[in-house]
């Protein structure tokens, strides 16, 4: 753990609506801080360069890189990760809709696609395919070609619309 | 025909409901995954577990002269040295075929460096962060040598050589064929062509990684690892560190994909492994994208020297073909350096009839990272020549090129089929696959929108491709070619519980094709228990039986193979005993539904089970002591694997102002044969066909002349996202394998290998009236920018 830094700083944040108060070197970022300090594992790893978006994260409601936040930046502020979504009324609707149009394989890149995409569907209740798919680009998955994503986004779209 | 398939459509048009082959049913593994509760091998940890950084050559080809590794950090750095003291042994993967030569790869260098990234020490610390500082403080002093860095330079004579006591750099000349000049002399059309594909990184989300421990109490080395194929990293494990194979034991946890380069022993797992043995805790390495981009650029790197012949109406006379693949510095274990030059020379004659057939074939060793088999190995690169050949000979005979290529495919009159070169395509309707794919793509309104133009100015162009994919190879080619893994039967344990559930137990590993889910509706469509009473254990060698892994599109047919096989005979031992608790005769008594019935009579297979496990004495006297439980191995009645076919069409838009290309519509026609689940199946082609976007367009590890990678981060290595790939269209044929449970065919590498060939000929046919043509990938805007430029008046050869 980086907490063995002797630069080390208290950092106090909420996580899921929880309290977490924990050391950590300024250098490390708010993926491994939540990862390895709180053992929330959700948010994947994918490149830490920023780019392909697996660890998307929530902050302060909006979605950022948690590979490009530093932990000690974030003091005061309040993250979700996909392990707090567990009862949100949009991410189930996306659970069920990825399921259905078979829009994960490995589900590696997964946590990080719902983030964004939940973001997507509560900011453009009117996206179509090709709004959905810029909206969406930064986030990457080797194995599904996008094809069963954009269909389950759309899916939960027009299932809020309709209702 | 297969009468299997045959009856399970009957029983499915029939109006049952169903859950086995053939239901689109949604995946077992989803909902962890969906709820970020998957374990990845990053998301281990053990107690007291520490992290490794590694320290890698920045430099392509160089002698080692000395390390300085400052004296307060020395218990926490190590080298080959070290390594080679305890007893390691280089990675060595020979292979049998004549003339090739071997290499040895220390797991971190010894005296010499052969490529930039390669591992030359491993430092220890609490943290990755805390591993890297160190590692930024050993400082090797290196001699450096001429660097082999283009495959056609270092095949030829003078090169320096990356194997000093090697003769030349070339692991292996293969020769397929005879020469046939004299029986083409007179053919109206020759057509030839230089084509260039470029180096690619795999690049699954998640990269590799692992954690190693020993386990005190099993008195076992345990390496949870981001593998393909637990059994085999074990077995070379085994090699390397002289430890005997129960003495090991490998996890796959859940894997973040592969398509390929989880399908090897990696350096760093032996290196880890012999490491926390050494210190007596456990360790992790997780590779991050930097060392992946670097250290892994080593797949699909091929040059190609073809002469076509043909006669006046395009059909195929003879084809004569020069291949070099660049294999990199070494072998790897176990599909060894000459495999995908070897399968270039096999199966470059793609799904055509034709008379004629030479091939020479050049594994050259360069001062690269070595050549890792990419999801379809070197089909894509096949695909990508020959049907760029298929559209050179269209165009010199005058005539729209998939007639020339309905010419020339095989036939279904000819099926079962033994090509040119000795393979065995099974079945199928090639042809048909193409007419559809005319059809399905409208090229006769493509053609009428090229005459009218485009109002923004852009060039638009139809380009199509077919291809067969041979998947679950069988033993006699590996046996063939000699490398340290064969694949034989594949074995599956199933086992009743005591409440009438299911475990399935495989040595394969499932890492995003939904096996959870495909066996279990194998076994549903043997025995009938629900599909959530069924689990699968795969991807440990501590709990499954040994397989060659997952590669080569064979889980499908091989495991599930298996897993129908071992459903079998258990529902043989369910009916004896329920023969006997039912008195009634055994000829009497089914099972359907996950019911014995004999009569008026049924009983559970729960029923049967709580039998077996908790009333024995109630148990007929000539029960089998075997119980509910049974180990099978399955192989298909053929040994030539299966071969799965498709067409691929594609409209694009070209801007000729500044290279981009659009995709408008991109189709495929495939035949699987029987689908076990079709939403699998299309996941299988949609995910794939991203990927030969990402081949034909946008992915490239360059190196410059010194052999320094270029592209080391996601923003220089670009793979295709949402924007780039457009929304496939799929049209299913399905044409049962005679030779296979079920009918079914593998499939998994299919949608890789046409897009490339499909997108180049779409785009030579927009840049036509321009006199310009492409031939070597990726097709990027520089490229046809520079095509456009070099087009003379004159149209293409």
């Amino acid at each position: 753990m980086s907490t063995a830094s002797p630069n080390a700083r208290l950092v106090s944040l909420t996580v899921n609506g929880r309290p977490v108060a924990r050391l950590a070197a300024p250098r490390t970022h708010l993926a491994d801080f939540l990862r390895e300090g709180e053992l929330l594992t959700g948010a994947h790893l994918g490149c830490e360069q920023g780019v392909c978006g697996a660890c998307t994260l929530l902050l302060d409601g909006e979605p950022v890189r948690g590979c490009l936040a530093y932990a000690v930046a974030c003091e005061g502020r309040a993250v979700t990760t996909i392990e707090g979504l567990d009862q949100d009324e949009i991410a189930a609707r996306l659970r069920e809709a990825f399921t259905a149009e078979h829009a994960l394989q490995c589900g590696f890149c997964t946590p990080g696609m719902l983030i964004s995409a939940r973001d997507v569907v509560e900011r453009l209740p009117d996206a179509d395919d090709a709004r959905v798919r810029v909206e969406m680009s930064g986030n990457l998955c080797r194995c599904t070609g996008y094809v069963g994503i954009v269909k389950a986004i759309r899916r939960v779209l027009e299932d809020r619309k309709a209702r | 025909m297969s009468l299997q398939g045959a009856a399970y459509k009957t029983q499915a048009a029939g109006g049952r409901i169903v859950f086995g082959v053939g239901a689109r049913v949604r995946r077992k593994e989803d909902d962890r995954l969906l709820r970020g509760r998957g374990r990845f091998v990053a998301d281990i940890a053990l107690v007291g577990m520490r992290e490794l950084a590694f320290v890698r050559s920045p430099v392509a080809h160089a002698r080692i002269l000395s390390f300085d590794i400052p004296e307060q950090v020395r218990g926490q750095v190590f080298t080959w040295q070290d390594l080679e003291q305890a007893g390691v042994r280089p990675i060595r993967a020979a292979s049998g075929l004549p003339g090739f030569k071997v290499s040895e790869q220390p797991p971190l260098a010894a005296d010499k460096v052969r490529f930039v990234g390669e591992p030359i020490a491993v430092t220890v610390a609490d943290t990755r962060a805390e591993a890297e500082d160190l590692a930024s403080q050993v400082v090797a002093e290196f001699d450096e040598l001429p660097p082999n860095v283009d495959m056609l330079a270092a095949a030829a004579p003078g090169a320096p050589r990356v194997h000093e006591h090697w003769s030349d750099n070339i692991f292996l000349e293969t020769r397929v064929g005879q020469s046939f000049e004299k029986d083409v002399a007179a053919a109206p059309v020759t057509v030839s062509r230089s084509i260039r594909t470029q180096r690619q990184c795999i690049v699954p989300l998640e990269g590799k990684g692992l954690v190693a421990h020993w386990d005190r109490q099993a008195e076992q080395l345990v390496l949870y690892t981001a593998t393909q194929m637990p059994h085999i990293v074990r077995s070379g494990l085994s090699e390397c560190l002289g430890l005997p194979l129960e003495a090991i034991r490998v996890i796959a946890p859940d894997v973040g994909g592969g398509f390929g380069w989880k399908g090897l022993l990696q350096p760093e797992e032996v290196i880890a492994a012999w490491l926390c043995v050494h210190l007596d805790c456990p360790l992790r390495w997780m590779e991050d994208r930097r060392e992946h981009l670097v250290a892994a650029a080593n797949a699909r790197e091929h040059h190609y020297e073809i002469t076509a012949y043909a006669d006046a109406d395009g059909r195929l006379l003879g084809i004569d073909a020069d291949a070099w693949v660049d294999a990199g510095a070494y072998s790897i274990y176990p599909f060894s350096a000459c495999l995908e030059a070897a399968q270039v020379g096999s199966i470059l004659p793609g799904p055509y009839d034709f008379p004629h057939y030479r091939c020479r074939t050049f594994s050259v060793c360069t001062n690269k990272p070595p050549i890792v088999p990419f999801r379809g190995v070197a089909r894509a690169n096949v695909c990508f020549a020959m049907e760029q050949i298929i559209d050179a000979i269209a165009r010199a005979v005058g005539r729209e090129a998939w007639e020339v290529r309905l010419l020339n495919l095989v036939p279904p009159e000819k099926m079962p089929f033994d090509n040119i070169t000795g393979k065995h395509f099974d079945s199928g309707d090639y042809p048909e696959s193409l007419r559809r794919a005319v059809a399905g793509i409208d090229l006769a309104s493509v053609r009428r929108r090229q005459l009218q133009g485009e109002p923004d100015g852009r060039l638009v162009g139809v380009g199509f491709a077919t291809y067969c994919e041979q998947g679950a190879h069988g033993t006699a080619v590996y046996h063939g070619w000699g490398i340290p893994m064969v694949p034989g039967y594949e074995q599956v344990q199933a086992r009743i519980t005591a409440d009438g559930g299911l475990e399935l137990r495989a040595g394969i590993q499932s890492h995003g094709q939904g096996m959870e889910t495909s066996f279990a509706q194998v076994a549903h469509e043997v025995l009938g228990i629900p599909l959530e009473r069924i689990r699968l254990v795969h991807g440990d060698t501590g709990l499954t039986p040994y397989s060659t892994g997952t590669w080569g599109s064979r889980s499908m047919v091989m495991t599930g193979g298996a897993v129908a096989t071992a459903c079998r005979r258990l529902a043989d031992r369910l009916r004896r005993i329920a023969a006997h608790l039912l008195q009634a005769r055994l000829d009497d008594v089914t099972l359907s539904g996950g019911k014995l019935r004999s009569g008026q009579a049924d009983i559970t297979i729960a029923e049967i089970a709580r039998t077996w496990y908790l009333a024995p004495q109630l148990l007929p006297a000539d029960v089998d002591p075997g119980g509910l439980e049974v180990t099978a191995g399955y192989k298909p009645k053929s040994d030539h694997g299966t071969f799965s076919y498709a067409t691929h069409a594609a409209v694009v838009a070209v801007d000729a102002e500044v290279g981009l290309v659009e995709i408008l519509d991109y189709l495929v026609v495939e035949d699987a044969g029987t689908m076990v689940n079709p939403a699998i199946v299309e996941g299988q082609i949609f995910g794939g066909v991203a990927q030969g976007i990402g081949t034909a367009l946008y992915e490239c590890s360059p190196y410059d002349d010194a052999g320094q990678p270029l592209a080391s981060t996601l923003m220089d290595y670009l793979l295709p996202g949402f924007t780039e790939v457009p929304a496939i269209r799929i049209e299913h044929m399905e044409t049962p394998s005679p030779y296979t449970e079920f009918g079914v065919k593998g499939l998994g590498e299919g949608g890789v290998i046409a897009p490339s060939a499909v997108l180049c000929n779409a785009i030579n046919d927009a840049l036509k009236a321009r006199g310009a043509i492409v031939t070597d990938q990726p097709i990027t805007p520089a490229r046809i920018l520079a095509a456009l430029h070099n087009a003379g008046a004159e149209p293409p050869p």
